[in-house]
């Protein structure tokens, strides 16, 4: 199991955000996390990197109990998980060569000749390989999100956090960017958590596998076995399971939020 | 008035005193935190040497006009405003004097500790407080570095550097300015004046006017982090940092200026 949230409550000064949560997120599989905005989606990401702390309960990440290391322990821990973030959070200082080789260059594992070749892997990966000069300023919404992307990957981590990677994008570049997460799924095998606004990107993410030999999308023929959707209402979880119970999910709220 | 309060996560408004109490005692020991974290960073590894240096830069070398003008015209004006005085008591001679003592004790620290303050205190509350507000700061903790030694600590190490030569600089550039306006607009000699302000210049003047800057820098660089590193509710919460890090750092200068005097002229005498 990669990812265990156990019993997990968290609040800011007196509100609560998550109330008694808990959910599994097993080796290879993506779970896409959904629910209205406020519902504390992104509280929960960053309680996976122990980026917060909950004030009950306990988060478990491969293996060690997240929530109770500290600070200097997890830097170690976060090299095996990629995260991206709502905004993409680039650092605007640095160009995008500087934002993806960042990690490797703090590290000082690599030679220079290595983190040069790392970061190319990366944006290729991404189709970005032309943009490695540029500064954050000069890169699109879409651009933006696929640096950060890269960024996430520099590590190979064995899971990746997703926090609304389509937020604000239109339909053709939010399009390209669920191409980007599904291919990294399929040929990285990473395990992923996906928080998303949009219901359209979970489904895709259920019925769509990467054709390497077409290099696009086709449907997939295996099922959604590797996708589950979790969806958090008032704080909690009301709904964890496939994308078929989902949609065949008698809940009155489920059923609203399914029809948007 | 401006307080160490963190701009977030305001108390209950049940118990108004006490909250604001306890708002402000938590903020206090948040701002401590920090400030001893930073200390210790700079014996711990990573060292980032080369950001201490772009903080040195862009701290001292960015504040050299404001710091020149500052100075140079505090000691003309402080010329200006002393000889009718010192004339009335035939004690003219003694501007250099005057003009070096209330310089080097006071008027150089603490006006370069203002202006500084109000420079970069500002600028570094903005500048962390939209990093943190972007996310920068998360992303930079999920890539494996301590944002409190690659911000704070080059931060806080290059203002106390850089404030020691930067009042230097300003005490010398007030006695330039105190110099020309008694030697062109008094008519003093000018062998006198540098004469009788150099000579009165005591170990305890020299310790004041030293070790204040010291401290000046600590407080602006610490309180000009703090607020950034707590800044939350978006654009506006960096808005509200930046304004109350120069509020909060300028009156601490003039707070701590009594305390250290009243400490330090115990210590080496008047």
């Amino acid at each position: 199991m990669e990812i265990a949230f156990d019993a997990v409550s968290i609040g800011f000064a007196t509100v609560p955000v998550l109330e008694d949560i808990s959910f599994r997120v097993h080796r290879g599989e993506t779970k896409v996390m959904l629910g209205e905005s406020g519902a504390g989606k992104s509280v929960a990401l960053k309680l996976a990197l122990g980026l917060l702390r909950p004030d009950a309960g306990k988060v478990e990440v491969l293996g060690e109990t997240v929530s109770a290391m500290p600070e200097s322990d997890l830097y170690e821990l976060r090299r095996r998980i990629g995260i991206v973030f709502q905004e993409s959070a680039l650092f605007d200082w640095l160009s995008v060569r500087g934002n993806v080789a960042y990690r490797l260059e703090e590290e000082g594992r690599l030679d220079a000749a290595a983190i040069e070749a790392r970061v190319r892997v990366c944006l290729e990966a991404v189709e970005l390989e032309d943009a490695i000069d540029k500064m954050p300023a000069e890169l699109s919404g879409g651009m933006r999100r696929r640096v950060s992307i890269a960024r996430a990957l520099a590590t190979e981590p064995e899971i990746m956090l997703y926090d609304s990677p389509t937020g604000g994008l239109d339909p053709i570049t939010a399009t390209n960017i669920m191409q980007q997460i599904i291919k990294l799924r399929d040929v990285n095998r990473v395990t992923a958590l996906l928080v998303s606004h949009r219901l359209q990107d979970g489904f895709l993410m259920a019925t769509q596998r990467w054709d390497p030999e077409h290099n696009a999308l086709r449907p997939a023929t295996d099922g959604d076995a590797s996708t589950s959707f979790l969806v958090l209402h008032n704080h909690r979880v009301v709904f964890d399971g496939s994308a078929r119970h989902l949609l065949a999910a008698a809940d009155p709220y489920l059923q609203r939020f399914l029809k948007g | 008035m401006a307080t160490l309060a963190p701009p977030q996560d305001r108390p209950p408004r049940s118990w108004p005193f006490l909250g604001w109490v306890r708002g402000h005692l938590e903020g206090l020991g948040a701002f401590s935190q920090l400030t001893g974290a930073a200390f210790r960073n700079m014996f711990a590894r990573p060292f980032y040497g080369g950001d201490v240096f772009l903080q040195m830069d862009s701290i001292g070398v960015g504040s050299l006009p404001i710091v020149i003008l500052t100075g140079f015209f505090t000691g003309a004006v402080m010329a200006l405003q002393l000889a009718d005085t010192l004339a009335q008591y035939g004690q003219i001679e003694r501007t250099g004097q005057l003009v070096a003592l209330s310089l080097v004790r006071e008027l150089g620290p603490v006006l370069t500790g203002l202006m500084v303050a109000g420079r970069n205190a500002a600028g570094m509350a903005s500048e962390l407080g939209s990093m943190v507000v972007t996310e920068q700061v998360d992303a930079m903790r999920a890539l494996g570095t301590d944002p409190m030694k690659k911000l704070v600590t080059p931060r806080l190490l290059a203002t106390v550097v850089m404030m020691f030569f930067l009042v230097i600089l300003a005490d010398l550039c007030g006695l330039l300015g105190g110099f020309l306006y008694a030697t062109l607009s008094l008519g003093l000699d000018a062998r006198q004046y540098w004469y009788t302000a150099l000579q009165s210049l005591g170990s305890s003047d020299l310790s004041q006017g030293l070790i204040k800057p010291v401290i000046f820098g600590v407080i602006v660089a610490a309180v000009g982090c703090y607020y950034g590193m707590s800044a939350r509710g978006g654009t506006r919460g960096v808005g509200r940092a930046t304004t109350t890090s120069v509020v909060s750092a300028s009156v601490l200068i003039i707070l701590t200026d009594f305390l250290i005097s009243r400490v330090l002229i115990g210590f080496f005498g008047s």
